[in-house]
């Protein structure tokens, strides 16, 4: 044993902790230690040995909690809150503050409970407004975005809202617009760029020279197009992305001026984006250089502007609309039918759609933080059960009803804005989880947490708050201001109201539960349908890779059709590789309109038919991709010169030939030329576009057929897992041509997942949420059932003494247990059934209504439900009912 | 174990009062203080000392009652405490509401125990 310490060591070393002013810290040492004396010193005379008197003291001023009164500054004692006057306002609701977080340091595992539960809420809930805020609540990242608008062609005759512009309509359109302070047009383009040997191919876009100035975007480095070099046979210029920049040229500043060879064609770098700027995957700028003399049936250009100063939307769509009725007087042969719309930019980029899915996430996030505050709510309850001794006596005192309910609101608020801050580094966390998840949404890459966030997450912290500290507050408040019964242990009246409280809460989680529990239900049902969807090609064990060929290396369609020819033998013959074809658009892979008009020789109206897509395909493409065909491929015989062949979907067969056999008859394609084209295949509907929609008609031409066409995909179907066929098929084209880069690898499997990304991204989250509501629900009524249980521990010991046997116990707890999930269930149904109404967009092949959905949500509810109350009930069997009746 | 309850109730409000109660008639030292209350409550009530002065300090601080060192020859300085006016007001009022309240308590206990 060490030296026996004196009193003043044992004061000051007690005192150490808690930062009192040296000055200050003395006069306590010296005045507690004489207290310490005086206790021993009594202890000594009535006769105990003296180290068995200091041991008693040492033992009696253990204690930390105690020693924590001594802080100076610590909260003011909670009889205090009784006296009127005392301080200012702010003055008392910081003393709220600081006596209610020292309560809440008192009761960790109440507060760590609470807490948490509320965290996964606002968590939930900021999580999803991150998202809405990225996508939908913060303009895009353009100058004065609000004001920029898409133009479009349209030609409602045939079904098109929103087509690309043709070169020179674009070019009258932006001589003749006074309504935009500038018109732009931009088009999608891929480069070959060949540095270090390997060609890669690069996205980028060629656009006019007003695209970057109607963006509000200048260069970082040089400078914008010129507009000469914005017309035909201008300089070529570059402008390269910032991410390119770092990549091919590692940031060099001396860049401008130098040259960068783009698709076989040397290039003049005159400028370098800021970081700031991204166009979808665009990395390189060329000048679009608009043709006046170009096709006008040639539509490829995507029209963007910004509207003047003062003019409206309405007035600028009256304008173009004139424009263009102006150009169909004046070109009628290319120009008949043709209008012009506008849509706000914003709109085109987030689409109503996804606006709407989001807000409903949003929706359901919101019911999970109801549930959880009912549970922070029911713990409340239980614990202003426990704390109703210390209000009594603060009542006594005469804390007015005023001053208890705001000191356990600002207690209730404390918690939440804790469990605030916690939500938020949730969400920080689960933001990343999303944008793994939502491949399909747009503007997932600007996702990051802003003072806009933050507000919402202490704003939604703060309602959470006061929903779950006003039910407990309230009553204390009422109970408390009839008098005094509160000290009565709560085996009076204020139990009983307790309860239906508690009832009550555990009703509406349940209901709310079978509400998220029933849409989780119907997307997933949703998304199983979907993916079932035949889509009509077989995805098993095919690549899918893009090549495009430069115009100065292969200038004709011959040149063209002899690579494809070259390669696609050439990958025939490597081992492991069971077909191959090539198609213009790859199925689920994105791309363009390519929508055609057919004609029929014989039918009314000039024999036009409404739109159709079209594709152009190699010989061996339908068998490589396992689309079942009825007549034959195209295949040698159909090469240059030969007369025009076509193959055409089974849903163009049954609409543009019903009851025929369209087999041999004759169509002109109107994007593939004049001359009639005989019809040698019937193919099976592929869903090129998405899973979700209907086949829509679809004309497949031989590579003969569009002589300008040098954008292909490969498909290849392997023997073993393709993606370790990528190699051999890569030198199989560098033996054809090293030259030719080749881009978007993919397997036709990942296409079609890609395809299901936004579904997934809404069927995950809200299944996310309804397992969280499951589970909260859960605790809450096996916690309310427990508690329930201790509060009738007499009454089911009075039963069995009666004769109840423990089985009528059990059923007895279980039975009121489910009588509240039974109640829940039966509300959420109802509610459930109005709500979901607004998932029916979000659905496929079920109705809101489903009932495998519906009894699916509630039997596992039920089911959940019932193992929440089993913990209790069993609790209860076990009474002993002469321990329970000793009780009172 | 000890039963802290009583003692959590002290915090609550009731110790002041039997602090002010105690200094109504004269000044006393804190050991003074703790030793009548665990006498006249015979030994039912007892203040951890850091609870006590914890309570005094904070009567002081409220200007309820005046804290001071005196020093007499050939004994060690000791704090003494005396109750002020507003002590005695704050003690008359909290008299009051115990009164009430405890008549509450013992209505109802009575008609429970009937």
């Amino acid at each position: 044993m060490g030296e026996t310490r004196t009193f003043k060591e044992e004061v000051r070393s007690r005192l150490a902790r808690l930062g009192l002013p040296p000055d200050r810290e003395r006069d306590i040492v010296e005045e507690l230690a004489q207290h310490l004396e005086a206790r021993c010193a009594d202890l000594v005379r009535a006769g105990r040995p003296e180290a068995e008197a200091r041991r008693i003291v040492v033992d009696e001023i253990s204690g930390h909690e105690a020693w924590a009164q001594l802080s100076e500054r610590r909260a003011p004692d909670p009889s205090r809150l009784g006296e009127a006057g005392t301080g200012s306002a702010l003055s008392r609701v910081w003393g709220d503050v600081r006596f209610g977080a020292r309560l809440l340091r008192r009761h960790p595992a109440f507060t760590a409970v609470a807490a948490l539960t509320l965290a996964l809420g606002i968590g939930a809930n900021t999580a999803i407004f991150t998202v809405v805020n990225a996508v939908m609540l913060r303009p895009l990242p353009f100058a004065d975005a609000d004001r920029l608008v898409n133009v479009y062609e349209t030609n409602l005759a045939r079904g098109w809202s929103s087509f690309s512009a043709s070169q020179p309509n674009f070019l009258d359109w932006r001589a003749a617009a006074k309504g935009f302070e500038r018109l732009a047009a931009w088009s999608g383009q891929s480069f070959s760029v060949s540095a270090d040997g390997a060609p890669e191919l690069v996205d980028g876009i060629a656009a006019t020279d007003g695209f970057f100035p109607l963006l509000g975007v200048t260069p970082a480095l040089g400078r914008n197009f010129l507009p000469e070099e914005d017309r035909p046979g201008g300089a070529r210029a570059a402008i390269l992305g910032h991410g390119f920049w770092l990549r091919r040229f590692g940031g060099d500043p001396a860049v401008v001026g130098k040259t960068i060879v783009l698709t076989d064609a040397p290039h003049t770098i005159v400028g370098v984006l800021p970081a700031s700027f991204g166009w979808g995957d665009a990395q390189i700028y060329v000048p679009l250089a608009p043709d006046p003399q170009g096709r006008r049936g040639d539509h490829r250009l995507n029209v963007m502007g910004r509207l003047g100063p003062g003019v409206t939307l309405d007035r600028a769509r009256a304008e173009m609309v004139a424009i263009a009725r102006g150009l169909e007087q004046s070109f009628p042969d290319t120009n008949a039918g043709w209008s012009a719309a506008l849509e706000p930019t914003f709109d085109a980029a987030v689409p109503e759609q996804i606006r709407r899915a989001l807000l409903l996430l949003l929706a359901a996030a919101a019911l999970v933080l109801l549930i959880a505050t009912s549970n922070v709510a029911n713990l409340s309850l239980a614990r202003a059960a426990a704390r109703q001794r210390e209000i009594a006596i603060r009542v006594a005192l005469g804390a007015g009803r005023g001053r208890i309910v705001a000191q356990l609101l600002v207690e209730a608020l404390l918690l939440a804005l804790g469990a605030g801050l916690v939500g938020l580094l949730v969400a920080l966390g689960a933001t990343q989880a999303l944008r793994a998840v939502g491949t399909g949404i747009p503007r997932m890459d600007e996702i990051s947490i802003d003072a806009r966030v933050i507000g919402f997450a202490l704003l939604v912290s703060s309602l959470a708050g006061i929903l779950f500290g006003v039910v407990p507050a309230l009553q204390a408040a009422r109970r408390n201001a009839g008098g005094t019964l509160a000290l009565t242990d709560g085996r009076l009246g204020g139990a009983r109201v307790r309860g239906r409280l508690r009832g009550a809460l555990i009703i509406a989680e349940v209901a709310l539960s079978v509400a998220l529990l029933w849409g989780a239900g119907l997307l997933i049902r949703s998304f199983a349908l979907l993916r079932d969807v035949p889509t009509g090609f077989d995805p098993t064990r095919v690549l899918t890779l893009r090549l495009d060929l430069s115009a100065a290396r292969y200038p004709t369609g011959a040149e063209v059709w002899s690579f494809y020819d070259r390669v696609l033998a050439e990958v025939r013959t490597q081992p492991g590789v069971a077909g191959a074809g090539a198609v213009s658009l790859v199925p689920l892979g994105g791309g363009g309109n390519t929508a055609s008009s057919l004609r029929i020789d014989g039918r009314g109206d000039g024999g036009r038919l409404p739109s159709t897509d079209w594709r152009i395909a190699s010989p061996g493409y339908f068998r490589a991709l396992g689309i079942p065909l009825r007549g034959r491929e195209f295949d040698a015989r159909d090469g240059a010169g030969a007369p025009p062949v076509a193959i055409i979907s089974e849903e163009a067969a049954r609409r543009y030939w019903p009851g025929e056999d369209p087999l041999g008859k004759k169509v002109v394609i109107e994007s593939f030329g004049r001359d009639p084209a005989t019809i040698i295949g019937v193919a099976g509907d592929v869903k090129s576009f998405g899973l979700d929609g209907p086949a829509r008609p679809m004309v497949y031409g031989s590579q003969a057929a569009y002589a300008g066409w040098r954008r292909f995909s490969l498909v290849v179907r392997t023997q073993a897992d393709p993606s370790t066929q990528v190699a051999s098929i890569r030198a199989a084209i560098a033996a054809v041509d090293p030259g030719v880069p080749l881009a978007d690898v993919d397997t036709a499997e990942a296409l079609v997942e890609r395809s299901l990304g936004a579904r997934r991204f809404h069927m995950v989250l809200l299944g996310c949420f309804a397992a969280v509501a499951l589970a909260l629900a859960c605790v809450g009524l096996g916690g309310v059932m427990g508690y329930l249980v201790s509060q009738r521990t007499r009454e089911i010991g009075v039963r069995m003494a009666l004769g109840a046997r423990p089985r009528d116990i059990f059923a007895l707890i279980v039975g009121h247990g489910m009588l509240l999930a039974g109640i829940g269930a039966a509300i959420g149904v109802a509610g459930a059934l109005w709500l979901t109404r607004v998932l029916e967009s979000l659905l496929f092949g079920v109705t809101p209504t489903d009932l495998l959905a519906l009894a699916g949500a509630v039997a596992l509810l039920v089911s959940v439900c019932a193992v929440a109350c089993y913990v209790p009930a069993r609790r209860a069997m076990r009474v002993d009912p002469m321990r329970a009746l000793r009780c009172e | 174990m000890r039963d802290t309850t009583f003692e959590r109730e002290l915090h609550k409000g009731s110790a002041e009062m039997l602090i002010l109660s105690l200094l109504e008639d004269g000044q006393r030292h804190g050991y003074d203080i703790a030793k009548i209350i665990g006498q006249r409550s015979e030994g039912h009530l007892s203040f951890h000392i850091a609870s006590l002065y914890a309570t005094l300090y904070r009567l002081e601080r409220r200007g309820l009652i005046q804290g001071r060192w005196v020093e007499k020859p050939d004994v060690r300085r000791r704090r003494y405490y005396r109750i002020t006016p507003a002590g005695r007001k704050v003690l008359a009022a909290q008299r009051s509401r115990w009164e009430q309240f405890i008549a509450a308590l013992t209505r109802i206990a009575r008609l429970r125990s009937a």
